[in-house]
């Protein structure tokens, strides 16, 4: 209650103008890059990132939220209008989003599709209020050996979660964590893997390995990708939207039901939870539940409003979700998390249990600010600025790219005035760069980065207090608790029925009905 | 250029960087000494789990080009020279940033990325984009943000 109190309290700070000016300007940062197709919330994120430095760490963490809320609904413009997903979250309105614009209904569309990522992202925000805080006291009894358990759970998770690709994802998350012992050791002074290069000495810092895997590697890989753009920027050009399509009936609203909207953001917020599902699992699964539950079910995948308004119901539900590991635990549980998490590691805050009780405080404005963007800023700029967006998407993608590549590069030399940190950040960026074009998933190198030190420093305590012994990690109950967790996950994850990736599993959906 | 060969390029060299970082932690010295944990005891599994995964990469990568007898080939046409040149660009681009300064080091990175961006033509007009882009970046960085960016003059 109190927290929720501390969170209710918090919203006082958006009266502050310059705050309020950062988190709609985070906002709108992030709605555009989620609109236009091949950019993302997380490069806007991790553009920003470098900015962060010269802002108070609770107004960067407010600018973050409002970014991460943005991204999660932009998407659904270009979904809807051209059948294109500005970002991977809202692939599956796209299914019933631009069978409906075909129709001419495509007001209808985009009027559902904002009103379920505001309802979507103010009940995952709710829940993430009341629910944080239980999950926060609890996660105080997790001693030394069960911490080093519950990272080596998130990691696994988080690979096992790259269906079809788990070797690789494993692969790269040993690269993040072999970049991780890089440099002096946490608790001898020892250099480890410097090759005599005193840069590297204090180790490789964080914001290279951020702006390198998510900017640098995005612009290299679009170079190969101007063709698309170019039919993405001509059927543009057909599309027209006024700025009363944003608002859905009442009567269709009705007709979708308070259940539909309710289970999609559990489902959604559920998901979010889980480390490595993200967006796309949780609109998915919603958009599924749906037409399973549904009366109707050959209708979806053919305009059906209710296949909108699951999807973009859970896809803004997960950022509450997502959070609730990342505040907690300290465990980062997609891109964006795990760059919000590089915010506070950059403003030396340590991410961990202890975070939510000592410095309360600190979060409970990322929190307000969060569902003040589902509420407020969702309709508002949907409705003033929706018309614009569509015309943004078809901006030039030259003039894009290179103030995209400015704002890199540049970005890695604010954080230690360090030219040498550029080159980590451009090394990193042809590392992740060559990963992605064969197939590796690069988020799992960002978290194990992250995760590194602090699984090998508990990894060396655990042991060091149970005098070597292995079986610390299943005689202490904590620790048995995620190893069991660990095991259940293996199993329904990997050995039982491997989950389908969404991408592939669009079309099987569509087939079906 | 053949993609299968590519990928297996590719795996070849990641294998080669986790036998690398394992003999690196081997060098390190014992994991263990008189029942205390040593800095290379975390490296050694993770070297050793990295040489495994990398392992199982390679030869699936290695069977893969066996069956299919190097016949999958690259389709990126025209594009192909784009990713290098993106490459050189910021490397000569961070070079220069500190001794010739972020304007005019930031004009010639913005205008080349504009150039791989976009086809022939219209030189003046994204000569004068990038000048607007980089004067956007400075009034970003260093007015607003207080980022202090080298010049010319010190």
């Amino acid at each position: 209650m109190e927290f929720i109190t501390l969170v209710a309290g918090s919203f006082s700070t958006l009266l502050n103008p310059m705050v309020l000016a950062y988190v709609v300007a985070g906002f709108l940062i992030g709605t555009i890059f989620s609109a236009i197709p091949g950019l993302t919330a997380t490069l806007a994120l991790a553009l920003l990132l470098p900015l962060t430095y010269s802002l108070d760490v609770t107004t960067a963490l407010m600018a973050c939220s409002s970014i991460y809320m943005a991204g999660m609904c932009g998407g659904s413009i270009t979904a809807t209008t051209i059948n294109i997903p500005g970002a991977p979250s809202s692939m599956m309105t796209a299914l019933d989003g631009y069978p409906l614009q075909k129709q001419g209904k495509g007001a209808l569309a985009l009027g559902h599709a904002a009103f379920g990522s505001m309802v979507g992202g103010a009940l995952g925000a709710i829940l993430l209020i009341a629910i944080a805080p239980f999950i926060a006291k609890a996660s105080l009894l997790v001693q030394t050996t069960g911490k080093f358990s519950l990272l080596a759970f998130a990691i696994i998770v988080i690979v096992i979660a790259q269906r079809g690709k788990m070797i690789k994802a494993a692969m790269a998350a040993c690269i993040g964590l072999m970049l991780a012992t890089i440099g002096l050791d946490a608790m001898e002074p020892v250099t480890r893997f410097t090759f005599g290069l005193s840069d590297l000495t204090a180790g490789i810092d964080l914001m290279p390995v951020i702006i390198g895997t998510f900017a640098i590697s995005e612009i290299l890989t679009q170079a190969n990708a101007a063709k698309e753009a170019r039919q993405t920027t001509e059927a543009m050009s057909s599309v027209k939207i006024r700025r009363r399509d944003f608002i859905p009936p009442l009567a269709s609203i009705r007709e979708i039901g308070i259940v539909c909207y309710v289970k999609s953001a559990l489902i959604g917020y559920s998901v979010g939870t889980l480390p490595g599902a993200g967006g796309s699992m949780g609109s998915f699964l919603a958009y599924v539940e749906t037409v399973r539950t549904s009366s109707n079910p050959e209708s979806f995948g053919k305009g059906n409003p209710k296949g909108i308004a699951a999807s973009e119901t859970a896809n803004n539900a997960v950022c509450g979700g997502a959070l609730v590991p990342m505040l907690t635990f300290g465990i980062p549980g997609d891109p964006i998390t795990a760059i919000m998490l590089g915010v506070l590691v950059i403003n030396g805050i340590q991410p961990g249990p202890q975070l939510m009780s000592g410095q309360a405080d600190l979060i409970a404005p990322m929190l307000a600010s969060l569902l003040f963007s589902a509420v407020v800023l969702i309709p508002l700029t949907l409705f003033l600025l929706g018309p614009y967006f569509i015309k943004i998407v078809a901006i030039r993608k030259d003039v894009l790219y290179g103030a995209i590549a400015l704002l890199a590069v540049v970005g890695s030399y604010v954080a230690t005035y360090s030219t040498f940190q550029m080159i980590m950040a451009l090394v990193m960026g042809v590392v992740a760069y060559y990963m992605r074009k064969n197939d590796f998933p690069v988020i799992t190198l960002l978290l194990g980065f992250i995760l590194g030190p602090n699984l090998e420093e508990f990894l060396r305590r655990a042991l060091a207090l149970s005098n070597g012994n292995p079986m610390t990690f299943f005689t202490n109950l904590d620790s048995l608790f995620f190893v069991v967790l660990t095991l259940v996950f293996v199993y329904f994850l990997a050995i039982k029925k491997p989950i389908k990736n969404p991408v592939n599993a669009v079309e099987s959906v569509a087939e079906s009905t | 250029m053949i993609l299968l060969c590519k990928k297996l390029i590719f795996q070849l060299l990641i294998l080669a960087v986790s036998i690398g970082y394992l003999i690196t932690a081997i060098n390190l010295g014992s994991p263990i000494v008189e029942g205390s944990i040593q800095p290379s005891f975390f490296p050694l599994i993770l070297g050793s789990f990295a040489v495994l995964f990398s392992g199982v990469l390679f030869y699936n990568e290695f069977s893969a080009v066996k069956r299919s007898g190097l016949t999958e080939t690259d389709s990126a046409g025209e594009k192909q020279f784009s990713v290098p040149i993106i490459i050189v660009s910021i490397f000569i681009y961070i070079i220069a940033f500190s001794t010739v300064g972020y304007f005019i080091s930031s004009a010639l990175f913005v205008f080349a990325i504009i150039l791989v961006f976009s086809s022939k033509g219209k030189y003046a007009q994204k000569a004068a984009i990038s000048i607007v882009i980089v004067t956007l970046g400075y009034i970003v960085f260093e007015q607003l943000f207080g980022v202090r960016l080298p010049a010319l003059w010190g």
